[in-house]
């Protein structure tokens, strides 16, 4: 078996377990999915009013980015056997880690990206009669948008990454495949799951991507 | 004005949709006839097979089942039904006894008393070992078939002389646990060079014999592969190694008559040579856990 992952004669991938194993490998794609988009959707909410704090009350800025820096340090394998006790086995426990690793990435190019909002644009809108709130929501944000666009990007491949270790503790996404591969020393499953990772990963990357032009059509080039 | 407000509803929109994404991937499980059960599986294939032949048999009498199978060492499953974040798990009673008990060594190689020594170290908690199977995956150390060679060796006490020349390797807890590295030693006197962390008889433990970083591993009596790696398991000829019967462990709660009565039902039907069959099915043909059950449980008309 094992060991022989790299020894033996057995294909990369057996197509036949493949074939058979559609709805099982894309019910584990969809956990994959579920659990990116719950923690990305949950370190926006976050961190774009941190962000927004942090950012006019610069003292802020330490303790904020400290503490998730922080716990972005707590190893993912650790937190999640710690948050069992309290959470069980659910995806809540998987969710809680995952969401505050994405508050630390999103939240400092939140917070970079207003900072970078040129001086004499601010003067302007203030010239022209905006009112602060005004000003942020109209010329502040969308100018920090490609800032934290990018930071999005990072977040959302960094998050289909550490997905795969919750499957350590079976909280489910295309990690299970990879650990079944692992313990019953079996290619194909471990083939599978890795390869729809990384697709999964372009493929939400390209999707930014293509978000970031339509939202910000001024930077389109050409 | 107008591409900016677009920019903000479009952050807005992104956001919405994400949660949206996320509450459409979660769907309700159907509740059955006879109530919930959740049956957790240690993170080896045997206690797949073993989770998903208990799971299939409760179902089919009408229990509505959820599987965390795959859940983790017995660090992690122990806490997890304590806690009653899952229900049953097919138990080995030695093992099993030497958690709950703090590794006070209790466990003998008598399968009644030990599971008898169990159930009162689970009765405080809630839970309850059923019948024992005469299946038993014990615990046994192998070393290749040179180094057996080499130092003419064919049982645990033959180790003793020569212990310090060979490197020991085992899932991390082996240091901890009195059937593991202090067993060795208090038992047979058998001090080794070294001993490397690594997991418990998997894929890590046959890739450092196959490339030489251990001597000796530990290994399961029931697994299927021994012959094909050219192993050879040292016979335990002072009883190191206690009972470890398949037994399942299941919280009081759940534990109704006509729950246990499926369970001991599956549990009778097992025997070791079963357990190597099906593990083979499984490890070496590389056929699916659940239907290496159904197709046992389908062939000794458990659902008929």
């Amino acid at each position: 078996m094992a060991g022989h992952l790299f020894l033996d004669a057995e294909p990369w991938v057996d197509w036949a377990w493949v074939s058979t194993h559609v709805p099982t490998v894309l019910g584990y794609l969809g956990q994959h999915v579920e659990l990116t988009a719950i923690s990305l959707a949950g370190g926006i909410v976050i961190s774009l009013p941190l962000g927004v704090a942090a950012y006019r009350w610069t003292g802020l800025r330490l303790p904020a980015l400290g503490l998730f820096g922080t716990f972005y340090t707590i190893p993912s394998l650790a937190f999640f056997a710690l948050m069992v006790p309290y959470t069980g086995i659910s995806e809540l426990t998987a969710l809680i880690p995952l969401t505050g690793y994405n508050v630390l990435i999103l939240l400092r190019n939140v917070i970079v990206g207003l900072d970078e909002v040129p001086r004499d644009v601010l003067d302007a809108a203030d010239g022209m009669g905006y009112r602060p709130f005004a000003r942020l929501l109209r010329i502040e944000l969308p100018l920090a948008l490609p800032a934290m666009l990018a930071g999005l990007r990072v977040a959302t491949v960094s998050t289909i990454g550490i997905i795969t270790i919750a499957s350590v503790i079976a909280l489910g996404g295309l990690g299970e495949l990879i650990y079944q591969g692992f313990i019953e020393s079996f290619r194909t499953p471990l083939v599978v799951g890795m390869v729809l990772c990384v697709a999964f990963a372009l493929v939400a990357d390209v999707l930014l991507a293509g978000v970031r032009r339509l939202a910000m059509p001024w930077a389109r080039s050409g | 004005m107008i591409r900016k407000l677009g920019s903000r509803w479009l952050l807005a929109g992104l956001v919405v949709f994400a949660i949206a994404a996320a509450a459409c991937g979660s769907t309700p499980s159907p509740s059955g006839n006879k109530g919930n059960i959740t049956v957790a599986g240690f993170n080896f294939p045997e206690s797949s097979i073993l989770a998903e032949l208990y799971a299939q048999a409760l179902e089919h009498d009408g229990y509505t089942v959820t599987r965390k199978l795959r859940l983790g060492t017995r660090e992690v499953v122990g806490p997890a039904i304590k806690s009653g974040q899952i229900d049953l798990y097919p138990g080995y009673a030695a093992t099993d006894l030497e958690f709950y008990n703090g590794g006070a060594g209790e466990a003998t190689g008598d399968v009644t008393a030990t599971v008898q020594k169990l159930n009162a170290r689970l009765q405080p908690l809630g839970m309850q070992a059923l019948t024992p199977s005469s299946a038993v995956d014990q615990n046994a150390f192998a070393v290749t078939k040179a180094t057996a060679q080499q130092y003419n060796l064919t049982k645990l006490s033959d180790l003793a002389p020569i212990g310090d020349k060979l490197v020991l390797g085992a899932g991390p807890e082996c240091p901890t646990r009195p059937f593991c590295l202090p067993g060795l030693e208090k038992t047979y006197g058998i001090h080794f060079k070294s001993f490397k962390a690594l997991d418990t008889d998997g894929p890590a433990t046959r890739a450092a014999f196959a490339n030489g970083t251990i001597q000796v591993g530990l290994v399961f009596s029931s697994d299927s592969d021994l012959n094909k790696l050219g192993l050879v398991v040292l016979q335990d000829d002072k009883h190191l190694e206690n009972a470890d019967n398949v037994v399942p462990i299941i919280r009081q709660k759940v534990a109704t008559d006509e729950v246990k009565n499926v369970l001991n039902k599956v549990s009778a039907g097992l025997d070791t040579k079963t357990l190597v069959t099906l593990n083979g099915q499984v490890e070496l043909n590389h056929q699916d856990a659940d239907a290496v059950a159904r197709a046992f449980l389908q062939q000794h008309n458990y659902f008929s």
